[in-house]
C-alpha cells in the first residue's frame, strides 16, 4: 500500500486466514477494498509442491494486478 | 477541555452494558470514563488533554493523552498509576518495540510491563506475594489500561488486528514490579541506562510465564542450570530465535546468589554462555521437517547477555522463579523509558 501510494505498482499477498485482517488495515490506512492476493493457508507445512501451487497462482494473480493497479 | 464524544447511559449497569456493547471493554466491569475522572487523570499527569503521547506508525495514527486517560479510567486506574500508563505506551511506541507485529501476531504476547523506582513505593506495588498474579491496587489496572488502549485505540481486538492463535492469561494484564527493597542487585532500570532514584517502565512483547522450582540446591550453576533447561525447553518448542528473555528470580533463590556474591550480571553471563541449543534438537520434539543439513547449527537464546532481564521479585518463601520468553525472538526489543522522560524534546 505504502509502494502504491509512491507511484510504485506493487501487489500484497496474503493467505486466506488473513484475508479480514487485511481488509481491516486497508480500512484503518484509507484505503478500503485495496485488493490484494489470496493464497491458502497455511504456508508453514505446505510442502514443496503445495508452495509450489501457491507460488504458481500468486504469479498469475499479482500479473493481474499489478497491469489493473496501472 | 476534553474533545471526545460524550455518551450518556442512565446508570451504572447501563453504561457497562453499553460499553460492552460498542466492544470497548475486555468483558471485566469497568469504570465508566467520566468527564471528571478523565480530567482527575491528565491533570495528576499534568498533561493537557491534546498532548501528543506519540504516532503509531503502521497507521500514522496520533495518539492524544485523553485517549489514554480514558482508556486507563475504564481499567480501574487512579490518577497517580496515570503517569505509569503513558510511560508504558510512550515506550511501546519507539520502534524497536515493533509494536504492530507484536500487538497483530498469531505468536500471541502480552505487553509485559516492569516497574522500577520509587514509584513502587509512592503507588504501593507489592513485587512479593502473588507477585506475576495482581498483588495489588496499582500494577492489575495499570497492564489492564494497556490492553484497552491497544483493543480501543489500535484496533487490537480478537480477530480483528488481534491474530493470535491462543494468546495467553497476561493479555488480561501483565505487570509488576521489582522487588528493590529486599536485595543488593542494581534494579532492571538502572541496568538499562536509566538514572538512579528515577522511576522507569520496561516493556516488553512477552510470551506466558514459565514457572519453575529447585529447592534442592544452594550452588548459583545449578539454580540457573533450571532457568537454562526452561529457556531451552522454550527454544525447542516454541521459538529458535534469540531475543530478551525476563527470569524473576525469588527472595529464597536469590539468598544463594547473593551470598555467593553473584550479580545480575554474573548471573547474565552464565545464561548467555548455557542457554544454547542445536538445530537437531528440535528433530526431539516432532520439528525434524525444518531441521534439514542445519542441524549442527548453534543457536544462543540471547543475542549477548545484556539482552537478559534479571528481575528480583517474589514471595519470602519458595525456591519458585519463572522464566518469561520472547514474542518472536530478536524483532521486538524490550524498551526502557524513565517515568516522566521526555520524547523527541528540543
Amino acid at each position: 500500500m505504502a509502494a502504491e501510494r509512491l507511484g510504485v505498482p506493487a501487489a500484497g499477498i496474503m493467505t486466506s486466514q488473513f484475508v479480514s485482517a487485511a481488509e481491516l488495515m486497508a480500512r484503518v490506512l484509507g484505503a478500503e477494498g485495496f485488493p490484494f492476493v489470496v493464497i491458502e493457508h497455511p504456508i508453514s507445512s505446505a510442502g514443496s509442491d503445495g508452495l509450489e501451487q501457491r507460488a504458481r497462482t500468486a504469479i498469475d494473480d499479482c500479473a493481474r494486478l499489478l497491469i489493473q493497479s496501472q | 477541555m476534553l474533545s471526545s464524544r460524550r455518551h450518556t447511559a442512565t446508570d451504572y449497569f447501563a453504561a457497562q452494558e453499553y460499553l460492552h456493547s460498542r466492544g470497548w471493554t475486555d468483558g471485566l466491569p469497568v469504570m465508566p470514563p467520566t468527564e471528571a475522572a478523565v480530567a482527575a487523570m491528565l491533570e495528576y499527569a499534568l498533561l493537557p488533554a491534546d498532548h501528543l503521547i506519540g504516532v503509531e506508525s503502521v497507521r500514522a495514527r496520533a495518539i492524544s493523552a485523553e485517549k489514554l486517560a480514558i482508556n486507563a479510567v475504564m481499567a480501574g486506574c487512579l490518577p497517580s498509576h496515570f503517569p505509569i500508563v503513558v510511560t508504558a505506551f510512550t515506550a511501546m511506541l519507539q520502534e524497536p518495540y515493533l509494536l504492530h507485529g507484536a500487538t497483530a501476531s498469531t505468536g500471541g504476547n502480552a505487553v509485559l510491563i516492569i516497574i522500577n523506582g520509587p514509584v513502587l513505593q509512592e503507588l504501593g506495588i507489592d513485587s512479593t506475594f502473588n507477585v506475576l498474579g495482581a498483588s495489588d491496587r496499582a500494577t492489575a489496572p495499570i497492564g489492564r489500561a494497556i490492553r484497552l488502549v491497544l483493543r480501543n485505540l489500535m484496533d487490537v481486538r480478537p480477530g480483528q488486528v488481534d491474530r493470535s492463535t491462543l494468546g495467553h492469561p497476561g493479555k488480561i494484564s501483565f505487570c509488576f514490579g521489582e522487588d528493590e527493597t529486599n536485595t543488593s542487585w542494581t534494579p532492571l532500570a538502572q541496568q538499562r541506562g536509566v538514572p538512579e532514584h528515577a522511576s522507569a517502565v520496561t516493556v516488553m512483547a512477552a510470551g506466558s510465564p514459565r514457572q519453575l522450582m529447585n529447592e534442592w540446591t544452594t550452588q548459583p550453576e545449578e539454580i540457573l542450570d533450571t532457568f537454562v533447561a526452561e529457556i531451552k525447553t522454550n527454544m525447542r518448542h516454541y521459538s529458535i530465535w534469540p531475543g530478551n528473555y525476563a527470569i524473576v528470580v525469588p527472595p529464597q533463590l536469590r539468598t544463594h546468589f547473593e551470598s555467593a556474591g553473584w550479580s545480575k550480571s554474573d548471573i547474565a553471563d552464565y545464561v548467555f554462555e548455557n542457554a544454547r541449543i542445536y538445530r537437531r534438537d528440535w528433530a526431539d520434539c516432532g520439528k525434524g521437517a525444518v531441521v534439514r543439513h542445519k542441524g549442527d547449527q548453534q543457536y544462543a537464546a540471547l543475542p549477548d547477555a545484556d539482552h537478559l532481564m534479571v528481575v528480583a521479585a517474589g514471595g519470602p518463601a519458595g525456591g519458585f522463579g519463572a522464566v518469561i520468553p520472547p514474542w518472536l525472538g530478536h524483532k521486538s526489543r524490550a524498551v526502557t523509558m524513565a517515568v516522566g522522560a521526555c520524547v523527541d524534546c528540543e
